[in-house]
């Protein structure tokens, strides 16, 4: 197994670490590489995945706990809760759990949203199948079916836990991201500030909606702005799109500005009349050369140029030369630099401009854009033009205000991820109740249909009816735990024996008040009942078909989820704890 | 009474350390010392998780509390100096306030850079107060903690400190002075203010009302007029209440155009023990608004358009205000200033350095330029003194008598300038660069070879600061840059014989300017000397008692149709925060006066139950130490009303606030870049 070579790689490093002469070559025996035989069952590992599963409970929810995220060195502290953030901040020694994290991750980047549930669901499932004491194989295949018995109910019309959303009404998108923000207990926001939050968000989605365009409908982008050290409803949200502009009061608006529409050049290359696109290496100048001159005369032409095309609007990723912005200033041309990279793409969608990459050529006239107006805006500290499209607008800008660094970070997650939960909600015009309701609503379902099974599938499957309800056992607890997870202050988690609701009893309420204190259950669709018969979470409860609740109009859902990142969270979750139970061997070169 | 704070889990690293002695005369009662860990990184990839298990002892909250505990001694009017000694280097560092405090230290821990950075966001905006913010974080930790410890949900904690947070800022907006009034009766205006704020007690009873109204007196008089009129509106009377209703009375008792405030009484009230930097921010606004010819009234203070310049050496009574931009220059450059003044000059402003090897921000040399040549060139010894040429050739082309550049000029350049009578002023801020150009409308360019007709500006005047050409003894000479009437811009001089107290004294300057600036840009003051705080325990106790009542008699009916019960912990937490503004002030009081913590402590609650008992109005707490009979000096007959800014005030709680939340809410701390061969000594530690 142990190969004996001549590694030139590891040597070198070495010898740069110690600082010994790299005259002397050396032979370095290679460490054999690391095999661990089933995962699972080494302790190590399994600390660890309960470990990542305790971590990442306690931040589930909207009552969860926060993570403080910091090098320990002095760097910067990210205070979260969120997945998006703290996934990328863990990595483990153990590939294991890195393979479980990857692919949540990848689910959050598509998705945005249910990271968490995805990842808690997860952890749970390979926990209750090693408890289970099936066979891997027996508990992959039971998985899939009932994986495939959820997707089937949630698919249906008559599916007890969805809900169709009515783009006639702001009314549900609002409670869906208000589900969302207020998911977020980082942003320590209060109830109305999370509404305010909620409602520009709902705002903004719908003027990236292009409402009369013919033909191909593309959507438009929102664009954040975070404003540190203002109160949380000052935020708001502008048509167009806002760039940074510093020392654009010198504009004379009533100057042929208003000759509208303005024409405009995008530059992606740098102007700062620099050669740093000629990458390293050394460069043969011939002494009586001024590079920098030289390209200074090159872009003063370009300039030239662009006067005389009468464009009114410079803009450049990078930084301009202070000559060429005194030039073109001088002629009455706006001047935007340093744009940076993630606004160029929006800027080219507003203006249908071409990003000009070269100083090298003329401009050719189809590489101008259009803007139809610009307007100053001052918020706060900051200087901002706004610009507007030439025709129907599909693009605004969003200015995220907090009182501090921390929060407002995790407000500008919050909200990215709203959007984007919003605009799913295009492709699939549903959601999903909040709350655990889903989960618990779910689990009850399953462990009705199980039940029940025909003999047919039993034998299709592979598996005898004991396994199966011990696999769907595991299955509905670890969804039951999912729901349980979004109480952190020692509450107790109860599902109530008809509809198969999400409710939580507070630890610290007295007996007595008991029933009073029971309200609405997770989503806020039913209210309590003192003949309604409920079950703690995980514990023997008869099974049951949960019933729909007749639909009553004037009871709307508090909380809301996302159904599609939530359907695909489910189907993640699935497939990657059976990817982690097939899992036979670890193999690690360790060198 | 020695007490050994430990900053972070114990470990047996410390990379720096403080030592804070807490002045001579207290340094026998207890020195603190307070260790700041680091933990030495190995491997990059792996991850470290710090798991409080124990939410009763929340680890966090107690690295809050023992953090705030080193800003104790920098709270009130009697800042006392701290030194700072790193034993492993042995620098030191004086530290005079809270923020300079926090600046010096390595805070490596999460909760301790969080603070940080929070302080540093404050100092930012507000230039005061982070003193107040750490303080109350500190205290409102220790709230936060016992609660924990008697078994309260992290949830209703939030909710219950929120409100009262609300209910803090309520009373601020309440019990508010409008600067323009502060001349006239700021007494009366107190009293009115607090005993308006009895209102929510009040307004069930009319006999009260009618009782509380006729406190009022004074200023309010014309107000009374028209609230005797109509028996019910006497309660909306105070300005602060009902402020849509009660329209009416308020423009017939406020003239209609605003009043301009006093600026020095403004400004005496919020000193706040630095008469002497106060005194030169009264200086500096007067100036700027005599120059300003829009706002001779005063009411605002540009603090933009202030700057500062330091000069050691000089007694402190040499500190001085002046018009322009004060800058220390050369000998050589005196001269030149010397034959330059009483002249109208040219002015040139450049927004970099003046050298030739200067390029603009953003700009990115080539690494490596190798010079091929069949020839032997020694162009590149000529190749600055080619530029040089090419820059006075300008300069004097275009008649330019002073260049003011941002970052700094080339000896050579300075020099060869000084012989054609050109004066080079480097340094100065963005600031004052800006307003220069606005007043002389020169256009700042960032290369000197830029410059042209368009962007040379006129009228600007050069003065060498008499006082100091004669005395001073270190080859430099200050120059004043002023363009008169038309910049605003005025220079704080600040002198002191001990150079390490001239960073403390410019921070007080800056904080009185900041304080004042921020008045009178909210047009509002609180009453200071712990009026305001003492009336947020008031009300805090207050809804604390009623919540608590309401809840008892009516369980069911306090819960709203989401299904929230009344927070049966509301009580206890609004008391326990109350009680941490009770030790601010009574802390104040103890810095202030030398009684002591005791006695602070049974003053300021004697206070507070008078007030309860016949609501009588809060004077303000005597900083000035006890009687012969032991008992507090009342001032009754003060001598200058103390004032706090109002959006600095709120806007430190509110942070300190946030701060303990975050804190409260963390569970786990997740540190990235620990290796797996890490001495995982802590008990703590998990590693993943």
């Amino acid at each position: 197994m142990v190969k004996k070579r001549h590694n030139p790689g590891v040597e070198f490093q070495k010898q740069e670490q110690t600082g010994i002469s790299p005259v002397m070559s050396r032979l370095v025996q290679k460490s054999p590489s690391l095999c661990t035989d089933l995962p699972l069952d080494n302790s190590d590992i399994c600390t660890k995945l309960y470990l990542l599963r305790q971590l990442l409970k306690s931040c589930f929810g909207p009552t969860g706990r926060l993570k403080q995220v910091h090098n320990n060195i002095g760097g910067h502290v990210i205070t979260t809760s969120s997945s998006s953030v703290l996934l990328p901040a863990i990595s483990s020694s153990q590939s294991f759990i890195n393979l479980i994290k990857t692919s949540i991750l990848n689910h959050v980047s598509r998705f945005s949203d249910c990271g968490l549930f995805a990842a808690i669901l997860c952890l749970s499932l390979i926990e209750q199948a090693k408890q289970s004491g099936l066979s891997f194989s027996v508990a992959i295949k039971l998985n899939k079916h009932l994986l495939g018995l959820c997707t089937g109910y949630l698919q249906q019309e008559d599916c007890g836990c969805k809900v169709k959303l009515d783009f006639c009404s702001s009314h549900n998108l609002i409670t869906l991201a208000r589900s969302i923000i207020s998911s977020k207990p980082a942003c320590v926001l209060t109830e109305s500030e999370a509404l305010h939050i909620s409602k520009l968000a709902v705002h903004a989605f719908l003027l990236t909606v292009p409402c009369n365009r013919p033909g191909e409908v593309r959507l438009g982008k929102a664009v954040t702005v975070s404003v540190e050290g203002h109160p949380v409803l000052n935020s708001a949200v502008f048509p167009g799109l806002l760039v940074d502009a510093p020392d654009v009061s010198g504009i004379d608006e009533s100057e042929n500005m208003r000759s509208n529409p303005l024409r405009v050049v995008l530059f992606s290359a740098s102007l700062a009349g620099d050669l740093s696109e000629l990458g390293d290496g050394i460069f043969d100048v011939h002494p009586g050369v001024d590079t920098d001159l030289q390209i200074l005369d090159r872009l003063l032409e370009l300039v030239k140029q662009v006067v005389e095309d009468e464009v009114k609007l410079f803009v450049c990723q990078k930084v301009i030369h202070p000559v060429v912005q005194q030039h073109l200033k001088s002629r009455g041309v706006i001047v935007i630099e340093r744009l940076g990279n993630p606004l160029m793409e929006t800027l080219t969608q507003l203006t249908g401009a071409q990003p000009v990459a070269t100083l090298h050529t003329t401009i050719p006239a189809k590489a101008y854009g259009e803007v139809r107006d610009l307007s100053i805006i001052h918020f706060g500290s900051r200087t901002m033009l706004q610009l507007h499209p030439p025709g129907e607008s599909s693009i605004c800008t969003m200015i995220l205000c907090h009182r501090n660094e921390t929060m407002l970070g995790e407000l500008k997650v919050a909200f990215q991820k709203t959007e984007h939960v919003l605009r799913l909600t295009l492709r699939e015009p549903s959601a999903l109740l909040g709350g655990g309701c889903t989960e618990t609503h779910l689990a009850a379902y399953v462990r009705h249909k199980s039940i029940q099974e025909v003999p047919e599938t039993l034998s299709a499957l592979g598996c005898s009816q004991a396994e199966l309800l011990l696999g769907a056992g595991g299955f509905c607890r670890s969804l039951e735990s999912v729901a349980a997870a979004l109480e952190h202050d020692g509450g107790n988690s109860l599902m109530d024996l008809t509809h198969a609701h999400h409710w939580t009893h507070p630890a610290d309420v007295m007996r007595e008040h008991l029933d009073e204190s029971l309200g609405f259950c997770g989503c806020g669709l039913m209210e309590g009942s003192p003949e309604q018969r409920r079950a703690y979470l995980n514990t023997n409860y008869p099974q049951f078909s949960p019933a729909p609740l007749s639909r009553d109009t004037a009871v709307q859902p508090r909380v809301l989820d996302s159904f599609a990142a939530k359907f695909n969270a489910l189907q993640v979750a699935v497939e990657t704890a059976n990817l982690a139970l097939d899992v036979r061997y670890l193999v690690q070169d360790i060198n | 009474m020695a007490a050994i704070v430990s900053c972070c889990p114990a470990t047996s690293k410390y990379s720096a350390c403080a030592v804070f002695h807490r002045s001579c005369r207290q340094l026998a009662s207890g020195n603190r010392k307070l260790y700041c860990k680091t933990l030495l990184n190995k491997a990059p990839r792996a991850m470290l998780a710090c798991t409080i298990v124990n939410h009763r002892q929340h680890v966090g909250l107690q690295k809050l509390s023992a953090l705030a505990g080193i800003t104790h001694s920098s709270l009130g009017p009697n800042k006392m100096y701290k030194f700072i000694r790193d034993e492993t280097s042995g620098e030191s560092a004086l530290a005079c306030s809270c923020f300079r405090l926090l600046e010096n230290l390595e805070l490596t821990c999460g909760v301790g850079q969080l603070v940080y950075e929070t302080v540093r966001a404050h100092q930012k905006v507000y230039g005061a107060g982070s003193g107040c913010l750490l303080f109350l974080a500190g205290a409102w930790s220790r709230a936060a903690t016992e609660c924990l410890q008697k078994g309260v949900p992290v949830a209703r904690i939030i909710s219950a400190m929120s409100e009262g947070m609300d209910v803090c800022l309520d009373v601020c907006r309440k019990c508010s002075v409008s600067t323009e009034s502060l001349g006239a009766a700021p007494a009366e205006s107190c009293a009115a203010t607090s005993q308006g704020l009895g209102l929510n007690l009040l307004k069930k009873n009319t006999a009260e009302a009618s009782q509380a109204s006729c406190h009022l007196r004074g200023t309010r008089q014309a107000a009374d007029k028209t609230l005797n009129a109509s028996g019910r509106r006497k309660i909306k009377l105070s300005r602060h209440f009902y402020e849509t209703e009660a329209e009416d009375a308020s423009t017939a008792t406020q003239p209609p155009r605003r009043k301009a405030p006093d600026v020095a009484l403004v400004a005496a009230g919020l000193s706040h023990g630095y008469v002497g930097a106060m005194n030169l921010v009264i200086e500096a606004s007067r100036l700027q608004s005599k120059n300003n010819p829009q706002d001779v009234s005063g009411s605002t203070f540009d603090v933009s358009k202030v700057a500062t310049c330091v000069l050691p050496g000089l007694p402190e009574e040499n500190s001085c205000v002046l018009q322009g931009c004060v800058v220390h220059v050369s000998d050589e450059q005196a001269s030149v200033a010397h034959h330059l003044k009483e002249q109208h000059l040219k002015v040139a402003l450049i927004n970099g350095d003046l050298s030739d090897t200067y390029r603009h921000l953003g700009f990115k040399r080539l690494q490596a330029v190798q010079c091929v040549s069949d020839r032997v060139h020694f162009l590149s010894s000529s190749k600055a003194e080619e530029w040089t040429e090419k820059v006075l050739t300008l300069l004097l082309n275009l008649e330019v008598n002073l260049v003011v550049v941002s970052g700094i000029a080339s000896e050579k350049v300075i020099q060869r300038c000084c012989r054609l009578h050109i004066l080079v002023v480097e340094k100065a801020n963005v600031s004052v660069l800006k307003a220069l150009a606005d007043a002389t409308g020169a256009v700042p360019v960032t290369y000197a070879t830029q410059l042209s007709n368009r962007c040379v500006g006129a009228g600007v005047k050069v003065a060498i600061w008499g006082d100091l050409a004669g005395r001073q003894t270190k080859p430099s000479t200050a120059v004043s840059v002023s363009t008169g009437e038309r910049d605003g811009l005025v220079t704080a001089v600040l002198a002191s014989c001990v150079p390490s107290k001239l960073q403390a004294l410019e921070d007080q300057f800056w904080a009185c300017a900041y304080r004042l600036h921020h008045a009178l840009t909210d047009a509002v003051l609180l009453p200071g000397a712990g009026v305001t705080e003492m009336l947020c325990v008031h009300h805090l106790r207050e809804r604390a008692e009623r919540r608590h009542d309401a809840g008892r008699s009516g369980g069911g009916v306090q819960q709203t149709k989401a299904g929230r019960a009344a927070n049966p912990y509301r009580g206890l937490v609004m008391n326990l925060m109350a009680e941490g503004l009770v030790d601010y002030i009574s802390t104040v009081m103890v810095n202030a006066g030398g009684v002591s913590k005791v006695r602070a402590r049974t003053a300021v609650s004697q206070r507070l139950k008078n007030h309860a008992e016949n609501q009588a109005k809060f004077s303000q707490l005597s900083f000035a130490g006890e009687q012969e009979d032991g008992s507090l000096r009342c001032s009754d007959a003060p001598a200058a009303q103390v004032y706090d800014g109002m959006s600095v005030k709120q806007e430190a709680w509110r942070r300190a606030l946030d701060l303990v939340l975050l804190v409260l809410q963390t569970d786990a701390e997740i540190i990235t870049g620990v290796g797996p061969n890490h001495d995982a000594a802590e008990g703590d530690m998990m590693l993943l």
